[in-house]
């Protein structure tokens, strides 16, 4: 059997831009959560199930769901046609990935979200 | 002995689904802990891979089922607004039929919603996202993962960071339910 030294491996771009993804996907879901404690104007347009009938009775949940989905499914196609067959550096590209979903497990608790919560007056 | 909609729903959600997820990400984690060069022959990986493949892309697939139909499906269920004229300060039985609202009608349960529900619908959704970037890791590399340590360490991280996701979530799911269900 070979050591892994001498093995030749797949470059691993496309592992490198999915990692990547679902760290930004992760965050845009956690900043969507904070958004929607921050403004009322925006509480209300993330209702995707009263504006754009997906779903019913869902309310802001659906726009913030549908947008982190995107969030982690466009980067995910941008970053795949970036990184596509390169060998990239992938501790930093990790780090970054973690660092995002790390802000997206903070940004999803209520601890967290709450001090974005408007004073009253 | 019958389940109505509702109750048929929420167990599809949290304990099908959720068994299948929990079952997934054993053998799964295992499997991928195990898959080093060094630790398995060629033949070792050739049976180990597919195995491994199934765990994930199972997990995978099931963490979006889980957090599509509990948003949804359940939820709306959960957060349905009582009609005008119920007293929404009283936990009367009338308002046993609006989770949220009786929850929130009650100071010993209210933070079961506040907190609990709060964290509960939104970090369901981080599990997926990385459930879903192991699956297409183990994927593209197959077993030729056994060779390449940063990456299968790198999938242990995110394996076990859906998995932390996904029992946060399941934990509040079972909880909540139990104090308010939805039925």
């Amino acid at each position: 059997m070979q050591s892994s030294s001498t093995v030749q491996t797949k470059p691993n771009g496309p592992v490198a831009a999915v990692f990547l993804a679902a760290g930004i996907g992760s965050f845009v879901l956690g900043l969507f959560v904070v958004l929607n404690e921050v403004s009322t104007d925006i509480s209300n347009f993330l209702k995707f199930d009263a504006n754009y009938g997906l779903g019913s009775g869902v309310g802001p949940l659906s726009g913030k769901a549908i947008l982190g989905i995107l969030a982690f499914l466009v980067s995910w196609l941008v970053l795949g046609l970036l990184f596509r067959g390169r060998e990239v550096r992938f501790g930093p590209i990790l780090t970054i990935a973690l660092i995002l979903v790390a802000a997206g497990f903070l940004l999803t608790f209520p601890p967290v979200f709450e001090i974005f919560l408007p004073k009253e007056a | 002995m019958e389940l109505t909609d509702r109750e048929l729903w929420t167990l599809i959600h949290g304990m099908g689904l959720g068994a299948v997820f929990l079952l997934a990400f054993g053998g799964g984690l295992a499997s991928l802990w195990s898959l080093r060069s060094k630790l398995v022959t060629e033949e070792g990986l050739a049976e180990r891979t597919p195995r491994l493949l199934i765990g994930t892309t199972v997990m995978a697939v099931v963490s979006w089922l889980t957090v599509i139909v509990g948003a949804w499906v359940v939820y709306p269920w959960y957060r349905a607004a009582p009609p005008e004229g119920l007293d929404l300060a009283v936990q009367s039985d009338a308002l046993r039929e609006f989770p949220r609202y009786w929850l929130l009608a009650g100071e010993k349960t209210a933070e079961w919603h506040k907190f609990g529900m709060e964290w509960k619908e939104h970090v369901a959704f981080l599990a997926p996202f990385l459930a879903t970037a192991v699956a297409v890791a183990v994927l593209y590399y197959g077993a030729q993962l056994a060779h390449r340590g940063d990456i299968r360490r790198a999938l242990l991280i995110f394996f076990t960071l859906a998995f932390a996701a996904a029992g946060i979530a399941g934990l509040f799911g079972a909880l909540i339910t139990k104090a308010a269900p939805v039925a």
